[in-house]
């Protein structure tokens, strides 16, 4: 019965959802209409979910001195006085735009630029050509690179007496072409994918996510 | 100034007024604002013809479009029509200006997307011209319905049932119990040897699930790879760690992770704090995900599901640990970063397949059965495609270019 | 040597990564920009664009990326403004709330826009795909009022602006996979045009759907934001970052043809023993 339930409701709701795209009557937009209104009223019980999990997965920490455990109160701290600002002042408030905009920002843009120097460490590392294939990676990706800064035109068109703006050029058929048509190669296999995965779960095959056994 | 001269006067002063107020008045309100039939003067031109109002196919029941010919007064004749206008009776009123702002010469239709279903109203076309002097149609009808099924999306819907078919004929043809063949996938091979390893190595095992929520097929494929590697770890008492981005996916995690040392007669094993929520926050979610790497040193790390730009800096860490990583995601702008930076990967679909692979269990080996079939179709009609079009026949891409229009 | 080459310590990348992104922003160096066709699509789009369109457009990317996606947010909306075109702002990520908001002030005040008239800023709802759902229905039905907490009905430019009906194109400012959301659910179902401008890590995934027409134009990373500031003849920070962004690429350049110089003398070393 536990299991028999939210099948049931799977199978339900997702041959509905199928079937309404193919109905424009108001019946059916009628329907569209709640479901899309109950998910909303559902999204915001998961932020309650996470804030109850952190509470209690940093809790615990505290309470059995794991390790780097003193780290916890760093969490709590930071939670309390975002939650202190931010619901009885709003997201507009002064205060609460000064903490995004001076410590949530440069510490999201600071994992973010690390980009930039694990891809020069991974390219260095991965980009050998090694074989036909690899050659080939390694030909379209320095071509890319090159011409998606404006220094490749610059220094293209200073060196070479002809082909004027060559790199960007080149760069753009990369990309309108061999990457187009490969790209679109894949799409059709993860989307084909998707359906017979959707499949699977709206005929109750594929069950493990309802939390496994039968 | 005699009283009787200051009357005179006085009068004559506010006729003129009144005169001069009138003359402004038409002058501005024939063109833009009003267009009614109670303007009469000049002379009236000919009306338009031919008007029908049809229900709108595929609708709501919420449009009517009316369609006239323009009349012969518009370009040619008199040439004096200068725009049309459309007026509506319906049940419970008399005909009345639907149209906001005239409609321009060279139109001859107009949508009237104010209806309500299931009534029926009646329609007439003014031609009306620059003095403002209009003349009617005739008047014709139409009731607004709403369609129950949009014709015009028929052979996306039968493609639809064509697949959804052959998959699920595929799935249960499976349940026969013939063997079916399933080429190699590298990476699934390598789940064991980096499971093995970790064991060896009394480290433990990293999974990471990705960004995506719950909802996401790409997450729900992920999760059921992780439920067989559970399976695995639960035989070998390795210890694996999950740290969530969603809360919702780490409740069904950490009941999928039980269920399976549950049913591997290992329940002492599992650790439920060992399953946790990190964050929502992106590159949070990175940074810690980093930490845990750089601080516990796992011997393998699983990177399944949705990623985005955090890919390479989960990966690059990984590496630089000198942990087994085995990546799948089916966002393919990732796959460059994850084949660079990791030992195996699975590519789009592969992930989708890891779960029957895994599992080897016929029904779900059946569906990648009935997916290649549908991956034959849409070759064959490209390769037919391609040759007629470079022969000049045309009809296959017309045909798909009605499909999706 | 040849192997020191081969494996070189990736702190001493990482050092030189620093170099060429101090060195230029210091240096204050500047460069010519092509014009690429997806920009131009997009430029040229809004350019016919009659005044008193309206265009919404959706921040949907957090801190982290605001580098990219920021300046083509600010050349758009300066765009869209000084063509008197109305823009509605919206925010399907959580922390894009406050970023939309600054970059739509900002905008406005170097363009005289004036909020409510000319603009309107919705911020944040939860729930991606239903937001957008929801709002091909009536979007006072999930914003019922804007940032500022003032009631839509209140707001005159909202006035006659319903749902997608009403607005003639949609741009994703995206670090994740929202454009393909707002493609896959509002361009599809509500036939309406979206446009995007996405980091430079997801630009190869845009190009089936440019093809396709799905997308009508699409600025590419840094160097997208730089080619619309040339476009509305107003350079700003994308294209003062355009030195940084040149230089680094050079030096991965350089790092690729290096490591693989090396490869193949070694190779060739090997095969001769």
């Amino acid at each position: 019965m536990r299991r028999q339930v939210p099948l049931a409701l799977c199978f339900v709701f997702g041959v509905v959802m199928v079937l309404i795209e193919f109905s424009p009557h108001p019946y059916s937009k009628f329907l569209y209409n709640e479901v899309i209104n109950w998910s909303l009223i559902i999204t915001p019980f998961a932020l309650v979910l996470g804030v109850a999990t952190l509470v209690q997965t940093h809790w615990i920490r505290i309470r059995r001195r794991a390790e780097y455990w003193q780290y916890s109160f760093v969490v709590f701290i930071g939670m309390i006085v975002m939650v202190t600002i931010g619901i009885p002042f709003g997201p507009s408030h002064k205060a609460f735009a000064w903490l995004f905009k001076y410590i949530q920002t440069p510490m999201d843009a600071t994992m973010f630029s690390l980009l930039a120097f694990f891809i020069a460490s991974a390219s260095y590392r991965a980009f050998r050509a090694r074989t036909l294939e690899a050659t080939l990676l390694l030909v379209a990706a320095l071509i890319v690179m090159i011409g998606n800064a404006p220094i490749g035109d610059l220094i293209w068109n200073k060196i070479m007496p002809f082909g004027e703006n060559l790199p960007s050029t080149a760069r753009q058929w990369i990309l309108e072409n061999p990457n187009l048509s490969s790209r679109r190669g894949v799409i059709l296999g993860v989307s084909l994918g998707v359906i017979s995965q959707s499949i699977r779960i709206i005929l109750g095959i594929e069950r493990s996510y309802l939390g496994g056994g039968d | 100034m005699k009283p009787k001269s200051a009357c005179l006067l006085g009068l004559i002063l506010f006729f003129t007024c009144k005169i001069i107020t009138l003359a402004q008045l038409s002058e501005f309100s024939s063109e833009e604002f009003r267009a009614t039939d109670e303007i009469t003067a000049g002379k009236p031109p000919a009306p338009p013809t031919n008007i029908k109002a049809t229900d709108k196919k595929n609708d709501d029941g919420t449009h009517i479009t009316i369609s006239w010919t323009k009349s012969a007064d518009d370009g040619n004749g008199a040439n004096n029509v200068t725009s049309y206008n459309i007026l509506r009776k319906s049940p419970e009123s008399n005909f009345e200006t639907i149209t906001k702002t005239l409609i321009k010469t060279g139109k001859t239709d107009y949508t009237d997307d104010t209806v309500k279903r299931d009534k029926t109203y009646s329609y007439l076309v003014q031609a009306v011209t620059a003095s403002g002097t209009t003349s009617n149609s005739e008047v014709t009808g139409a009731e607004a319905t709403a369609s129950w099924f949009h014709t015009g999306k028929k052979w996306l819907f039968l493609s639809v049932v064509l697949f959804s078919v052959v998959v699920i004929y595929s799935i249960y043809h499976a349940r026969s119990g013939k063997n079916i063949f399933i080429r190699r996938i590298p990476g699934l091979e390598a789940v064991d040897e980096a499971i093995g390893r970790a064991t060896e190595m009394g480290r433990s095992i990293l999974y990471i699930l990705g960004l995506g929520s719950v909802s996401n097929v790409a997450t729900i494929a992920s999760m059921n790879i992780l439920s067989q590697v559970a399976r695995r770890t639960a035989d070998y008492e390795t210890a694996l760690r999950v740290p969530c981005n969603d809360p919702i996916v780490m409740n069904v995690v950490r009941e999928m992770v039980k269920t399976a040392y549950l049913e591997g007669g290992h329940p002492d094993a599992y650790q439920e704090q060992d399953i946790f929520f990190l964050t929502e926050s992106q590159f949070a979610y990175a940074a810690g995900v980093d930490g845990i790497m750089l601080r516990e040193k796992p011997a393998a790390v699983f990177l399944q599901g949705t990623f985005f730009a955090e890919s390479l800096i989960l990966a690059e860490t990984g590496n630089s640990v000198g942990a087994i990583q085995i990546a799948g995601t089916d966002k393919e702008h990732q796959l460059p970063f994850f084949i660079a930076a990791c030992d195996y990967t699975l590519i789009g679909e592969e992930l989708y397949a890891a779960s029957a692979y895994l599992s080897r269990e016929p029904m779900l080996l059946g569906s990648l059965k009935g997916q290649d079939y549908g991956k034959l179709m849409i070759f064959a009609a490209i390769v037919v495609g391609v040759i007629l079009e470079l022969i000049g026949v045309n009809w296959v891409t017309t045909f798909f270019d009605k499909v999706s229009n | 040597m040849l192997k020191q080459i081969m494996q070189i310590d990736r702190r001493i990348i990482f050092i030189l990564v620093a170099l060429a992104v101090i060195i230029p922003t210091l240096l204050k160096v500047s460069f010519p920009i092509t014009i690429s066709e997806p920009t131009r699509k997009l430029y040229d789009y809004i350019e016919d664009l009659p005044s008193g369109s309206t265009v919404l457009i959706a921040f949907d990317y957090g801190p982290s990326s605001m580098a990219e996606l920021q300046p083509m947010g600010t050349a758009f909306l300066r765009h869209c403004f000084q063509k008197k075109i109305r823009v509605i702002g919206m925010t399907l990520v959580t922390e894009g709330a406050t970023l939309g908001y600054e970059t739509m002030q900002e905008a406005a005040k170097t363009t005289g826009a004036i909020d409510g008239v000319d603009y309107v800023y919705l911020g944040f709802r939860p729930g991606t795909i239903q937001v957008m759902l929801g709002m091909g229905t009536t979007i006072n039905n999930i914003f019922e009022s804007d940032y500022k907490e003032k009631p839509l009905a209140e707001i005159p430019m909202m006035e006659g602006i319903k749902n997608y009906d009403q607005i003639d194109l949609i741009l994703d400012l995206a670090s994740s996979s929202t454009t393909e959301a707002w493609i896959t659910y509002i361009n599809t179902r509500y036939n309406q045009k979206i446009a995007a401008g996405v980091t430079g890590v997801i630009i190869s995934q845009m190009y089936p759907y440019l093809q396709t027409e799905q997308l009508i134009g699409l600025m590419s990373g840094l160097l997208g934001a730089a080619e619309y500031e040339t476009l509305i003849e107003t350079p700003a920070k994308a294209t003062k970052r355009m030195s940084v962004q040149s230089f680094v690429h050079l030096l991965v350049f350089g790092l690729v043809i290096l490591g693989n110089v090396a490869f193949f003398i070694q190779k060739r070393e090997n095969e001769n023993v």
